[in-house]
């Protein structure tokens, strides 16, 4: 089921979700990373993995670290989300990985 | 939704503080408003109108598209779109702002295109609003050959893969058409969308000119 932005095109692959990792902190966001199994669309709030990034991670490293949350969860869905410290909240979020 | 220059600054102030206590949100539509910005000797141009709303209370605003078949002149709908939505905004004689404008905290307003739009506007749309607008899609929904969920796929598809090559850092105007046929090679909806749509042009000058001899 389509969910957030970009659930309507192609999955990315992961030079795309680089460029957007990229964009993100050029905006100056901050990048942190979500999951959740099965998630229905009601659910709006999806499990943290740790903490969000502390200053201006590089597209790699969050990158490495989607792909050890879904080392450690193979069923679940990944969001990347980006927080606006200004506006204090949640402004962007996509999903980088869906199971099978 | 609520029209506020039909009914009243007064009906729309109540209706304001009403949706505000009820947690209800107020989408604000501004039919008249022509009569009132027209006239450049004694008329209220929209960017004042918009002001009003702001501080009025609202969570959506109808303001000019540029595109599309309601006109907007492109350097004062910017300029209106501002008002809206920064904390400050400096002054711009050629958008209209003939002074600094700081607006501290005061709650922002979403500006909604509307009117007209369809896929092929949709690189211009996402240059001119960006984040946080409302694109109201109506004609341009309903009219996709396949039906209504079909052209409400072909606009998702089209605003997606422009708000995506825009963080990618491609040029909207320049790459637009190339943008939506990439696009439109992953979704048959969006395809026809683009086939259906290609020769509907609205190609007429704005009456609605900033007014910036007289006003400086």
């Amino acid at each position: 089921m389509p969910s957030e932005t970009f659930s309507y095109l192609p999955p990315l692959t992961d030079a795309e979700v680089r460029s957007q990792i990229a964009h993100l902190t050029r905006e100056g966001l901050i990048p942190g990373i979500e999951f959740a199994v099965d998630p229905a669309p009601s659910d709006h709030y999806w499990s943290l993995w740790k903490l969000p990034f502390v200053g201006r991670p590089s597209p790699d490293a969050v990158l490495a670290e989607i792909d050890q949350c879904a080392a450690a969860n193979p069923t679940a869905e990944i969001k990347l989300v980006g927080y606006d410290s200004v506006r204090q909240g949640q402004v962007v979020a996509f999903v980088v990985r869906r199971p099978g | 939704m609520h029209d506020y220059l039909t009914a009243g600054f007064a009906m729309h102030q109540s209706l304001s503080h009403w949706c505000r206590d009820k947690g209800m949100l107020l989408h604000v539509h501004r039919a008249m408003h022509a009569v009132m910005d027209r006239q450049k000797n004694h008329g209220i141009h929209f960017r004042v109108l918009a002001k009003w709303l702001r501080m009025a209370g609202g969570d959506h605003l109808h303001v000019g598209t540029v595109v599309g078949k309601l006109e907007g002149d492109r350097a004062s709908t910017l300029g209106v779109i501002d008002l809206l939505r920064l904390d400050n905004v400096p002054a711009d004689a050629s958008r209209g702002l003939y002074f600094d404008q700081p607006w501290a905290s005061l709650p922002a307003v979403m500006p909604v295109a509307s009117g007209g739009i369809h896929v092929h506007h949709m690189p211009d749309l996402v240059e001119i609003f960006g984040d946080d607008s409302v694109l109201q899609f109506g004609g341009g929904t309903l009219g996709h050959p396949w039906g209504n969920a079909a052209g409400a796929t072909a606009n998702r598809v089209a605003l997606e893969a422009c708000v995506k090559a825009r963080n990618e850092g491609r040029a909207l105007i320049e790459e637009g058409p190339r943008i939506l046929r990439e696009a439109a090679a992953n979704s048959p909806a969006l395809a026809v969308a683009m086939e259906t749509w290609k020769d509907v042009r609205f190609e007429h000058a704005t009456v609605d000119t900033l007014d910036v001899t007289h006003a400086l």
